[in-house]
């Protein structure tokens, strides 16, 4: 592998790597950015804990709801996502509509994304104090209002490391998602090295792309975390509520 | 007047029997201590007056009504403040926004109208210099008072105290006892659930001793602590006189 081999590659197609790199921050900041919506909503229906006295259809529209949530994650979760994109990419287009790959792809990777967030937002959720909750109920506040004023900010804050995170792999898993032929990243780098048969060196360049943009990544949201954690509203054992995450998580 | 009918309350938690038959009443302007030992239900039973739990037999009405059958539970729970041993602040609020979330969410009270009460109950506990502390700069006594203006700015009828002061450093239970005291002086209706038998003997007007999910005695602080009939009773204040 020649260095100077590189560069040529890296000059003469700048353009598609370009393009192969704002398909893949695109696909890749809108999965998350989707994908923590539907784990908000996901996890937060999970984590919500009807009161004892609640109704009894409402106890048992709870019970069936979880199970189809249940069951979403562990699919989602339990199937790679390049067999998901292509099952569910011609699914659509052969049955329902013909799509554009593009958004085909963003679904795939929103609704997976989905998935792990689900658990991240509920096991951030389960993981503030519950003594809050019903301090908060005692004052007559809903378990609306308790899990918006309340439940929700202090469980964003505390697991926000662990949604963070599914940006960084969500970087570099939606490679996986050139197999229904979006331009992002891994896809351009195929035909780069197609074209110039230098296999080696072209995909040198792509990792060291991929590791600039999770590295750029990793800095940004550092620096939020780090603002947020100013604000004051911290907890002084976030490290604690922190690890006790990423142990409801290993639980699963 | 009794604001607080609890007669012969049953409740179990699988299998377990917690509260085996609990009548006390409280009324309008009186505080009740509760005390007894560890694990006899106390904690329970005020739960059960604020919905936190429900009964498996028996009734209680509070303000009249049985609570069984109430359509809005959350304004009764405005009504009916809580301060519990763990203070249980929000820690995403600073002290101000502790004391005003309820007020507007629950009440629909204007913010402003909701600063004011919330500043006049911190005043009052001797928070009014720490509106913009957060809860985790705060000492237990400074969370517990904090705790006790949140709750009183509900301006709630009653007011149940599960052990105010019991996590609190020993030289922080004062200044919480004083503030129950001074609340007690504005004829707040309280029940107590407190180890503090000094206090219990001061300011209680009616003290009732639970042991093993059953009320075994209740009367004036003269007569449980000077002249116990039970002898659960006595064994229990010799443990802890
Ligand atoms: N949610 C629950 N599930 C199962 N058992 C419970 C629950 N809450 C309380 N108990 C049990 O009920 C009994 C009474 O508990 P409770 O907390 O009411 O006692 P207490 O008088 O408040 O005691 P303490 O002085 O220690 O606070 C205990 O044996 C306890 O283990
Ligand atoms: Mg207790």
């Amino acid at each position: 592998m020649s260095l100077g081999k590189c560069l040529e590659i890296l000059s003469k197609y700048k353009l598609s790597f370009l393009l192969g790199v704002r398909t893949t921050l695109i696909v890749a900041v809108l999965g998350t950015l989707i994908g923590l919506l539907i784990g908000l909503v996901v996890g937060g229906i999970r984590a919500i804990r009807l009161d004892k006295t609640a109704a009894p259809y409402k106890k048992v529209l709870k019970k069936a709801v979880d199970i189809i949530f249940r069951i979403y994650i562990e699919i989602f979760r339990g199937t790679p996502m390049m067999v998901q994109a292509v099952f569910i990419y011609y699914l659509v287009y052969t049955n329902i509509v013909r799509w554009d790959k593009m958004v085909a792809a963003i679904f795939v990777i929103s609704i997976n994304t989905g998935a792990y967030m689900a658990e991240i937002v509920r096991s951030g959720i389960q993981a503030v104090d519950p003594g809050q909750n019903e301090a908060a109920r005692s004052l007559g506040m809903s378990s609306m209002q308790t899990m918006f004023d309340v439940v929700l900010p202090q469980a964003i804050k505390n697991a926000f490391p662990a949604i963070g995170n599914e940006l960084i792999v969500n970087i570099k898993d939606s490679s996986v998602l050139m197999i229904i032929s979006i331009t992002e990243l891994m896809f351009q780098s195929n035909s780069i090295a197609g074209t110039t048969y230098r296999f080696t060196e072209t995909y040198f360049v792509t990792a060291l792309i991929y590791l600039c943009l999770t590295s750029i990544s990793s800095i940004i949201l550092n620096a939020i975390e780090k603002k947020m954690n100013n604000t004051k509203t911290s907890l002084p054992q976030s490290d604690t509520d922190f690890k006790s995450i990423s142990m409801a998580k290993e639980e699963l | 007047m009794a604001v607080i009918e609890v007669k012969d309350v049953r409740k179990g938690f699988d299998g377990l029997h917690v509260l085996k038959g609990i009548s006390f009443e409280v009324n309008k302007g009186e505080a009740v201590c509760l005390i007894g030992p560890s694990g006899s239900g106390k904690s329970t039973m005020l739960r059960c007056i604020n919905l936190l739990e429900d009964i498996d037999g028996g009734s209680i009405r509070v303000l009249g009504e049985d609570i069984a059958q109430l359509k809005d539970i959350n304004t009764y729970r405005s009504k009916v403040g809580m301060v519990f041993q763990q203070f249980n602040l929000f820690n995403n609020m600073n002290v101000l926004d502790n004391c005003m979330i309820a007020q507007k969410r629950v009440l629909k009270t204007d913010p402003e109208t909701a600063r004011q009460k919330a500043l006049l109950h911190l005043k009052n506990v001797g928070m009014a210099d720490f509106v913009n502390a957060y809860p985790s700069t705060l000492s237990g006594g400074q969370k517990q008072r904090v705790a006790i203006a949140r709750a009183l700015c509900m301006e709630p009828e009653i007011l149940l105290f599960d052990e105010p002061t019991s996590a609190l450093d020993p030289e922080m239970v004062d200044e919480v006892l004083n503030v129950i005291s001074d609340l007690n002086k504005q004829n707040m209706t309280m029940l107590i659930v407190t180890h503090e038998m000094g206090f219990a003997k001061d300011v209680a007007d009616k003290i009732i001793f639970m042991d093993s999910g059953v009320v075994c005695e209740q009367g004036s602080p003269a007569q449980i602590f000077d002249d116990p009939q039970n002898e659960r009773t006595r064994q229990f204040l010799k443990r802890v006189l």
